[in-house]
Parts: C-alpha cells; structure tokens; sequence
C-alpha cells in the first residue's frame, strides 16, 4: 500500500500557510466535539468532505477507505454496549442498547472518521518541510516538529519494506493465510525481525546523510519554501473560529445536537 | 599542486571488532584531481570515505589513529556538520540519502543547512539540475524517479553545496546500466571544474578515467598510481578483488604488445600491428541451444499493476525448459521482476495464462509452488531472520512440512553447495553481504525447487564474491535446477547464462542463445544495454567464444605471433 499522502496540486487549500492549516485542523477537531449528535457531525464530515474536493485530494482519501469504514464499524458496535440511553431496544443477561447508545455510538464513529479525514486533509494539501516549517514558526521546538515529519516521512518507506518482506517469505512457503493460531505466532517473527532490522539500518544511515550534510538540530537554517500568512488565511481562520462559537452556542445555550447529555 | 586532502598513518578500528577497517594508509589527493578508490567488499573503501568528512570517527566510533587533513582542517577534530562545508558526500545508499518531498526541495536541503536566502537557493538549484540533468523534474515526487535519476539526484543536491572535495561511495552499484552510463559520464564532466573528485568503484572500466587509483586491501593502501599503471597489473587488481580490464587481460593472454585500457584502443592496436589476419564473418560458429522439457509457460501474459494506467507487461509469450540458464536483462521498469514474480505466483496475470508443469500457477497451493519454483529476492536481509544459519536455512523446509532426515540432509546439500558449510552455528547477521546473499541461496535452495529465479544476484558483490556466486549457480545448473537470472551485469550474462532474454517496456525484445543476443548489439541498443569490453571486442573481431579462456582459445588457432611478419 502505498502511504505517501501528499497530493501535488495547487489549490488554495494547498497555498495555505502551513500554520493555518494545522490551527484549522486543530478547531474542526473542537467543532467536531460540539455535538454528540450523528447528524449534527454528519453535517461537520460533509463540510470536511466538500473541502476535500475542493483541494482536488478525494483519492487521497479513497486509500483510506478501508480504515475509515473500519473505525465507522467498531465504533457504531461497541459504542452502544458502554453507554446508557433512556429508549431500551433490547436486553441480554445484563447487556442492553438504547437507541440513544446506538446513536451515539455512529456520532462517535462519524467523529473519528471526521478526525481522521481532517488529519489527512493536512497531509494532503501540505509538504512533510511545510508542516516542519509550520510547526517551528508555532513554537514546536526544533527536534521535536524535525521528528514527528521525519515519521510521517518514513512510513510509506518502512510500508515498501514491509511488502517486499512479505513477499520474499511467502516465496519461502510461509502461509499468510492459515488459520491456527500457533502457525500465525511463528509467522510473526520472519516478518517483523527483517522489518525491524531494516527500518533500523535506514534511520541509522539517513542520520549519516542528514549530518553528512551539514544538519544540526538546533543550528539556525533558512527555509527554502517561505510561507507567509495571507488575507486568506486570516479568513479560514476567521470563519473556522466563528463556526466554533456557533457551534458552542448553539449547543450550550440552545441546548442542540445532544442525543446524551452530560459527554462530549 | 597543492594538496586538498592528506592521509597521514591512519587506522581504525570499528568498536566492538578486531580486524582492522583501515591500516596506516597515508597519501595525498592534490587540489582538482579525481582519485578512484577501489577493492574487494570490506577492504575499507566506504570506511575512507567517511574519514574524509568526519563520519569516521564521529558517528561511526571505534579506534582511531593517524590523521586527515582536508583543505587545511583536521577532520577528526570537527563534527561532520561543520565538516560538511568542505566536504560533499554521497552515500552509497542513494534510496536512503533522499529524505525530502520534491525534487526541488531535495536539492535544498544541504543550502538550508548553510543558511543561504531563498534567491541564491534558487540560483543555485537550477544550475546544479542542469548539471545532472534533472532539470524538468524540478516538482517531481522523488519516490518516482528511476534509480538512476535518484541517484543523480543524490549528487546534484550535494553539487549545490560547492564543496571544494565531493566523495561518492559507489555511485554506480545497483543501478541499471543506462542510469550507469549516465552517471559516469556525469562524473567526467565534473572533473574540468575546480573541485577534488573521490569515487570508489568496483568497476575497473570506470577507472579508466580517473587520475589516480588507490587500491585498497584488507584495508591497506597496496598500491596507488595514475591508471595505466595500475590497471595493467592484472594480478595485482584481481587480486584486490576486480575484475581486470579485458583489453588488458586479452592483451597479455595472448601475449601481445601493448596494453590498450579501452576497446577502440585494442582493436586500433589489433590492426596497427596487424595481431590477426583479416576475418570472415561467417566462420563464426552458430550456437543453438538444446532444450529439455518445458516447465514454465506464459501464454499472452499482461498485467498491471493496481492504480498504475499502463500495462507493466504486454502479451509476453515464453517458454522456459528444464536445465535452462536464463539471463533476463533490461532497464529498470522494463518488466523483468514483474514478470519473474509471475514465475512463483507472487503476481496473478491480467490476462493470459501462467504455467507451472502445464497447469495454471493459480491452480497451486502455495507450498506446492514454492516447491517448484524458488525467488531469491533481491536484498538478503529482507528475509534473514533466524538467530543461525542452520535455523535460517531450515525455515523453508520445516514450513512446507519435510520430515526430519529429508530436512537434515537437504540443508547440509543447501550449504554445501553454497560454500557454507560449517556455518550452521554462525549468526547470519553478522557475515557479509556476500555470505548473506549466499545464505538466502541456501534457503531457497534446502526446499530443492526445480527453478531457482535470482533477482540481481550479484549486486553489491565485488569480483570475487560474484564469480563465487556464479560458479554456485553453474553447478546448480549442471545438477538439472533450471537457473533464472535477473541482472545488470552484462558480464555475467556473457560468462554463464546459455540463454538471454532483452526487455524492454514489458516486452520481450529478444530470446535466444545468448552468443546470439551479445551479437546484436543493435537490439541490445535499443534496450538501453551495450555489451562488455570483451565482448564488444569478440564482436569487432568476429569471434563465437563469450569467455576470455575461450576467446584465447580461438584465436591462437589463428593469430599471427608477434614478430613473424
């Protein structure tokens, strides 16, 4: 699978300046705590969904359909069996699911697909050196913003090495597909030792290169993309922050968009 | 001349290791020259490198002795960033060494870390594309650059820092042989600029052009001298583990005068002195291979790859027999390992057909196929994983269930037949790359498949260790596995494949003996490949023999002996 999910395109969205788009993913991520209600954040993951396809990055989401309907799935189930709801649909030896907890429990699923979508409307509109840059500029120290892009970075690496990794012990005969449980244990350690190994061989070696190259960590160094903060981005951030506030309105005063009360 | 780097009696010793990496090497690189560093694996070439800018001793720690001096400041004595103002380096793992997003931004990176504005950034990334000829790809994703291009990349974006000495650390291993070409003609042009070039290679016939070649050995410095003098000493070179040009070692095989470095020079010497009387061109004798049963069939094979919008192979039609010893060759992305990992079903055709024995691979379950046909991949250390060499080696068979006493003897064959015997108890982490390679052989090989594909084999091997490699692979053959090779080593192609198959843009090109495809060097052209300097001289020459003890063979029964005329 392939985890680059950067998508190279020139929309406003990525001509952003790196700072507004981590603040405005930071408050669709308060918006999105406003409510508990399904509809309410339906409406939220529709709006993060139409920027999406404003930033021409729907494929980028599309890789993570798989992982998005899963968290969806788990959520709307499990949910329903921790919480407490007034309507009860069905009881089982102790167990039982209101619709309230039913409801709650897609809101929960359709918050965590909206966090991820968020997140990945970031990465897909922003270049790994911006959100670097953008952290530094928010205060991140160094070391830190440097570490959290070089992970993001090296995933879809560590991913190709993991596919060819399993490749070359499946030529060996090793059985993905088995279902006892003891050949699954015994298939863990010829993939993740090689994984493992690798993934320490490249890091070791990059922070050659990066030295190699006259990187220090807390030496002072310019930036070749200098992103400045615009009208536009004043903007974003200015109806993203209005957004909140009607949000916290419109929940805390006009009491909306609550199936249980008393959670986030 | 004044001298840009000094070696003044250094050693070193990697922590936790007892051999020394390097022994009291001392010389000097003068401002402006282009030393080649060459020798077998581990005889401290990289090490040397990473000397020169500090990486030794300050990252990669151990006993250090003796000193570097380079543009007048002790390399020991500063950290490699500080370092890095004097000194570029490219690493010899180009895949790992390009970190950021673009190309652009690749190529940034190293002037950030000098603290440049943004015009002079600018400037200075659109002339050192233009060096390495990379610049239309300025806003290129670099994961989707060829090896080749990467590698370019590489050392366009330690160009840009105009560092007064560039290292590059095997610059040309595991790339396809036109990102090879590409490079070493890159190479050229950077030594008319003011600038001290240090290249290791393993390659005598990149060498060719260098001023100076230091030969190391078991980490000593054995000998250092300006090419044609160097290079001449067959023995001398074999010895440190390269292979010898083949103009010279033909020269003296036949005991000619002269001794000519290039192909154009050997055969202008051939015909100035009149070595050979004129040839026919049809007494070459025509080669035809005898094939046995067949085992593997492809029927109108295509397939592409899921997102991609083209196919990686097109209608491939190919038959493989029993006891084959195939070379498959092309340029990266050709289709070569995609259309090898059909072989064991580790990719199902688009459309068309797979056969394994005459039944579709699809057809198989999974530990019947692999008993049939075995992939060495690439890398060994994307599969070694067992605490031994024994238990490594046994993964296979004990997988596909094999009972005790089969199991015992097939992984003493496995190693015995790998040169590695009485390895059993041995860490496989700790051998060389060499070794490794050898192990994963002997993984694949302790399962007996009647096929064995091998993806480049011999890559990151030097002379030595490859011609060990394909020595085990010919006995293998001469035991009845059918041998599948991917490669871009033309030489080895030439020496021990019976038969080539050129691709090119997921087609098959050209089958046949490969005496035959060596012939044709225009179709090799239109694959991007050109023979060996020995076979391109056996092709102006007219002869049929595809090794140099056969080529001297076949010309002794001809050629006029020095002196007669």
């Amino acid at each position: 699978m392939n985890l680059t999910f950067y998508n190279d395109e020139a929309t406003w969205l990525h001509r952003l300046d790196p700072r507004t788009k981590i603040g405005g993913v930071l408050l669709i991520f308060v918006i999105c705590l406003c409510f508990n209600h399904p509809l309410f954040i339906a409406v939220i993951l529709t709006g993060v969904l139409a920027i999406f396809t404003t930033a021409k990055s729907i494929k980028i989401l599309w890789k993570l359909r798989f992982l998005l309907v899963l968290l969806f799935v788990f959520s709307a189930v499990l949910w329903p069996f921790f919480i407490k709801g007034k309507t009860i649909l069905f009881q089982w030896h102790g167990l039982e699911v209101s619709s309230e907890s039913l409801l709650y429990g897609f809101a929960m699923g359709l918050r965590l697909m909206t966090f991820v979508s968020a997140g990945l409307l970031l990465l897909a509109t922003t270049k790994n050196e911006e959100i670097t840059n953008g952290l530094i500029r928010l205060g991140i120290p160094y070391p830190a913003a440097f570490a959290l892009a070089t992970a993001i970075r090296l995933a879809p690496t560590f991913a190709d090495a993991g596919a060819t990794i399993v490749q070359a012990q499946v030529s060996r005969g090793l059985d993905l597909d088995s279902r006892n449980i003891f050949s699954r244990f015994k298939r863990f350690a010829p993939l993740s030792i090689p994984i493992f190994i690798s993934a320490m061989r490249y890091t070791n070696f990059l922070a050659m290169a990066l030295e190699s190259k006259g990187f220090q960590p807390d030496a002072p160094r310019t930036s070749y993309y200098e992103p400045r903060i615009t009208g536009k981005d004043w903007l974003v951030l200015g109806f993203l922050t209005l957004t909140l506030a009607a949000c916290l309105y419109l929940r805390l005063y006009l009491h909306w968009g609550i199936i249980i009360s008393g959670r986030l | 001349m004044t001298s840009s780097i000094v070696f003044d009696h250094l050693s070193f010793s990697y922590q936790n290791t007892t051999a020394p990496a390097l022994q009291d090497i001392s010389g000097e690189m003068t401002r402006g020259s282009f030393t080649m560093v060459m020798g077998h694996s581990g005889a401290g070439k990289s090490t040397l490198c990473c000397a020169i800018n500090g990486l030794v001793p300050r990252f990669l720690r151990g006993i250090y002795e003796g000193m570097v001096m380079v543009e007048g400041m002790e390399t020991g004595k500063n950290s490699v960033p500080y370092m890095a103002r004097i000194v570029g380096i490219v690493l010899q793992d180009f895949e790992a060494q390009l970190f950021s997003t673009n190309v652009e931004l690749e190529m940034a990176f190293g002037l950030e870390n000098q603290c440049l504005p943004r015009t002079d950034m600018e400037e200075r990334i659109n002339d050192y594309l233009r060096v390495v000829g990379l610049e239309e790809l300025l806003r290129r994703d670099t994961g989707t650059l060829s090896g080749g291009q990467k590698q370019r990349l590489a050392i366009g974006s330690v160009l840009a820092m105009e560092t007064p000495v560039l290292v590059m650390d095997e610059p040309t291993t595991d790339i396809d042989p036109e990102g090879r070409h590409h490079i070493l003609s890159l190479i050229r042009r950077l030594r008319t600029r003011e600038r001290t070039l240090v290249v290791t290679d393993l390659d005598a016939e990149a060498a060719v052009q260098a001023d100076q070649i230091w030969l190391l050995k078991d980490g000593q410095l054995v000998a250092k001298g300006p090419p044609a003098e160097i290079l001449q000493d067959s023995s001398l070179i074999e010895s440190c583990g390269i292979r010898p040009l083949a103009t010279v070692a033909l020269f003296q095989a036949m005991n000619w005068p002269g001794q000519p470095l290039t192909v154009e020079a050997a055969a202008a010497e051939i015909e100035n002195r009149r070595l050979l009387c004129p040839r026919r061109p049809e007494c070459r004798a025509i080669s035809v291979l005898a094939p046995g049963k067949v085992i593997m069939e492809t029927r109108n094979l295509s397939y592409r790859y899921p997102a991609s919008a083209t196919n990686a192979l097109n209608d491939v039609d190919l038959t493989i027999h029993e006891g084959d010893f195939v070379a498959m060759l092309g340029q990266n992305g050709s289709g070569k390992t995609t259309l090898a990992k059909h072989f064991n079903g580790l990719l199902k055709p688009t459309a068309g057909d797979m056969l394994v024995r005459g039944r579709p691979v699809k057809n198989y379950r999974r530990h019947e196929l692999a008993r049939e046909v075995g992939y060495v991949f690439q890398n060994p250390d994307h599969q070694i994983f067992a605490p031994t060499v024994r238990e490594e080696v046994s993964f296979g068979p004990r997988i596909l269930g094999m009972d005790r006493k089969t199991l015992e003897r097939n992984i003493a064959e496995a190693l015995d037949a790998t040169g590695l015997s009485g390895f059993e108890d041995k860490n496989p982490f700790l051998l060389n790359r060499g070794e490794r390679q050898r192990v994963a052989v002997a993984s694949i090989l302790a399962v007996k498949p009647a096929v064995i594909i091998l993806d480049e084999p011999t890559t990151g091997l030097d002379y030595v260790h490859q011609r060990d490699t394909m020595e085990m692979l010919k006995r293998l053959n001469q035991f009845g596995h059918t041998i599948i090779i991917i490669t871009h080593a033309m030489w080895i192609a030439e020496a021990y494949a019976s038969r080539s198959i050129l691709m090119k843009e997921g087609r098959i090109l050209l089958d046949g003996p490969t005496s035959t495809v060596f012939s044709d060097e225009a179709m090799l052209a239109a694959a991007s490949l050109a023979p060996s300097d020995l076979i391109r001289l056996r092709n102006r020459l007219g002869l049929a023999a595809m090794t140099l003890s056969d080529m001297v063979k076949e010309l002794k029964n001809e050629a006029v002996p020095p002196g007669s005329f």
